[in-house]
């Protein structure tokens, strides 16, 4: 019973402690002036891009937040995700005969990829010097659902701005949502940007 | 691109903790840096549930209750917008509309969404884990797929222990 009391009084000193300094953290954030960093996500899709074009429109003044150049505005970080390559061995053929992807078409395949991720992020940082806002781009390789989350948690990013394809729930279940994965996971504030409606065939 | 016509904001409260701190996060990053001359036009939106649904009883026993249910759930709608008007004031924004709509918070959110052609909505989200959404049911997740403009989930930081 004592033990009981002694856990609850415990518990509710740690949460004063926890608003105090929550409190502090608060205050800290207001005098620096929120200037927000936020992470936009692209990828091959036009839909990326457009919510990276909605951000610029939209939220550069969020961003950017005063008139004086020379104060540390936020910035913003263009993140793409590059799916590694596997080499995929898939049985092909009647007798299972596995088809190996020989090195040379594995390097070929490589350079191709790294050249569409630096064509798909220096895209986007014309997109933002054109809004002539500071960017930063992030090529990551891996899962894009992990590799996003753990960038946000690197780089200590105010607001994610992911695109959405409109998938219904079936693609979502088996194509995979990174927006959905990043909306649960992310440990930051989420963005979905949606393309307008004219573009969408399907709802 | 200077427009006259301001870009809608919908930010929808309810009685819950998440909700409030994603109004003052959204308050915070996208208003007050602004000093009264935000982009965005800010409309804070409470759905109250409706008595019959809210609870699960059939037959007389629900009846007796709906009442005091109704009075309580008006009372509850009354003071989540007195806490957001609260926030907003305090931030020193002032030019928002309030609005308390019956019924379920899902679609509440989304019709307001086409009435006010916003072109943003923010909520809240409890943070659930897949279990819990899935029994629960998940606001957030809904709006996410089916509002027709984008959609801002703000999460309260857990801390961590």
């Amino acid at each position: 019973m004592t033990l009981y009391i002694w856990l609850c009084w415990g518990k509710s000193l740690e949460k004063r402690k926890n608003m105090e300094t929550g409190a502090k953290a608060e205050e800290q954030e207001q005098k620096q002036g929120q200037k927000m960093r936020v992470m936009v996500a692209v990828d091959e899709s036009e839909e990326s891009f457009y919510a990276l074009q909605w951000t610029l429109d939209n939220l550069s003044n969020g961003i950017t937040a005063t008139n004086e150049p020379t104060m540390e505005s936020g910035m913003l970080c263009l993140v793409h995700v590059q799916q590694p390559f596997h080499p995929a061995v898939y049985p092909l053929g009647p007798g299972g005969a596995a088809f190996y992807t020989p090195p040379a078409v594995m390097e070929s395949v490589k350079k191709g990829q790294e050249g569409n991720s630096v064509a798909i992020v220096s895209r986007g940082a014309k997109m933002c010097s054109e809004k002539m806002i500071k960017s930063e781009t992030l090529i990551l390789e891996g899962d894009p659902k992990d590799m996003i989350c753990q960038a946000i948690e690197q780089m200590h990013v105010d607001l994610l701005v992911v695109g959405s394809r409109g998938l219904g729930k079936i693609k979502r279940a088996f194509l995979g949502s990174v927006s959905d994965y990043c909306a649960h996971h992310a440990k930051c504030p989420i963005l979905i940007v949606k393309p307008p409606k004219e573009t969408t065939s399907k709802q | 691109m200077s427009t006259v016509e301001k870009q809608v904001m919908v930010v929808a409260v309810d009685d819950s903790e998440h909700s409030l701190y994603a109004l003052s996060w959204t308050l915070d990053h996208f208003f007050v840096p602004f000093v009264s001359n935000s982009p965005f036009k800010l409309v804070v939106l409470h759905a109250k549930p409706y008595a019959a649904t809210a609870v699960g009883l059939p037959g007389p026993a629900a009846a007796e209750i709906l009442p005091s249910l109704e009075s309580d759930l008006k009372r509850i709608a009354a003071r989540v917008i007195e806490k957001a008007n609260e926030i907003c004031t305090s931030k020193s924004v002032n030019d928002v509309i309030y609005e308390v709509v019956e019924g379920d918070a899902r679609n509440v959110l989304c019709d307001a969404v086409e009435k006010h052609h916003a072109s943003v909505l923010v909520v809240g989200s409890h943070g659930y884990g897949a279990i819990k959404r899935a029994v629960l049911g998940s606001v957030s997740d809904y709006c996410a797929h089916h509002a027709h403009c984008s959609v801002m989930i703000v999460k309260k930081p857990k801390i961590k222990h």
